[in-house]
């Protein structure tokens, strides 16, 4: 079975320089991090908010293609997105989930306890009982380059799960600084703010100004 | 609640400048809801639930919108964690305007959220208003609005009995 970090090699490989990615807490953002030097990551959106926020972007910047890079225990924490997602329809919108079936956290060298998925839960189906049309399942890199490739050229919502290791025993160096929120936030809005014209931070004076 | 003061609290959206809401439709609220839903310069994303809201006006914040979050007094309990964290955290403006029952007027089993709400939003650390009388709702929603956008913070408003029914 292929590791996440392969995966987001692969990945990082693949995606061009303006698509817009929000990963998750945990390993996606410290590996994504490690792995890529671009401005256009949205890091650390914690338990069931990954895959809202970047539904959220992706109904604000019809014009830009984002993709959520979120995984099984972030996703399922608020899995009712995936509905909410099918009925609104963001033709821009793909969300990547890293399914490793259990809740590892971010430094752990034994499986943490099953998610649902690591039970009879299939992420697919419940996508596709959700509405979303566009869903399957990938084992290995060329599957997700394949899928992936796919989902940035044709309208979705696209729902792609990538079947993982348990274990992050393959991980990149920690050579570094992965932003804080604070500091994401910042870069992250002004290079919204410089390749899209819309104003996100304002002047911070309010009825001072 | 009455349909005139509906309105007010829509008009008070969108003088504020709001381009983007979300939440979970609340009986008591909702003409407000549906006013939103009909209204496309106050785009309505309805959500599983509040904590999804929460998500999504987050990332809509990012993508240049205004947004604001209509939540019950319920679903500010279920929304907790989320606007925690985007508050506290992230440092990310979002108006919440919640209906607030549990006060003054209201059945003795809404009393839950008399106990909830403003403690709630002090534990968050998500200031807040609480307006009595229907003339100020426009006003309110539009000094929050700016406050919350100026300061970098979510900010609630709280509309009791007295202004809304």
């Amino acid at each position: 079975m292929v590791t996440r970090l392969t995966l987001l090699k692969e990945l990082a490989s693949i995606i061009p320089e303006d698509l817009i990615v929000v990963s998750s807490i945990g390993n996606n953002s410290g590996f994504w991090g490690q792995l890529v030097q671009r401005e256009a990551n949205l890091f650390h959106a914690t338990l069931g908010m990954c895959t809202p926020a970047a539904f959220g972007l992706a109904m604000a910047l019809p014009q830009r293609k984002i993709l959520s890079l979120d995984s099984d225990g972030n996703l399922i924490l608020n899995m009712g997105v995936l509905g909410t997602i099918a009925n609104e329809n963001p033709t821009n919108l793909t969300i990547l989930v890293m399914d490793n079936r259990n809740y590892l956290g971010s430094h752990k060298r034994e499986p943490g306890m099953p998610t649902a998925t690591g039970g009879k839960m299939k992420l697919e189906q419940v996508a596709k009982g959700c509405g979303i049309e566009s869903a399957c399942t990938v084992h290995e890199a060329a599957g997700l380059r394949e899928k992936v490739n796919m989902a940035l050229s044709k309208s979705g919502p696209h729902f792609i799960c990538a079947q993982i290791e348990p274990l992050d025993l393959d991980r990149p160096g920690k050579d570094k600084r992965v932003p804080d929120p604070r500091e994401n936030k910042y870069q992250f809005a002004k290079y919204i703010e410089r390749t899209t014209g819309v104003e996100i931070l304002g002047g911070g004076l309010g009825n001072f100004g | 609640m009455k349909l005139e003061k509906a309105k007010l609290v829509v008009q008070g959206l969108k003088e504020a400048g709001v381009d983007f809401t979300a939440g979970v439709p609340d009986s008591q609220f909702i003409e407000v809801y549906r006013m939103l839903a009909a209204d496309p310069e106050v785009r309505y994303v309805g959500t599983a639930n509040e904590a999804e809201a929460v998500g999504v006006g987050f990332g809509a914040w990012f993508g240049g919108k205004k947004p604001a979050l209509i939540l019950a007094t319920s679903g500010l309990l279920v929304a907790t964690y989320h606007l925690a964290r985007v508050n506290i955290l992230h440092e990310v403006p979002l108006l919440v305007v919640i209906p607030y029952r549990g006060d003054i007027g209201d059945p003795r089993w809404m009393g839950l959220y008399k106990k909830t709400t403003e403690p709630g939003l002090d534990a968050m650390d998500v200031p807040y208003r609480v307006v009595s009388r229907s003339e100020d709702i426009v006003r309110t929603i539009k000094e929050c609005n700016e406050s919350a956008r100026a300061w970098l913070r979510c900010i609630a408003v709280i509309l009791n009995e007295e202004a809304l029914w």
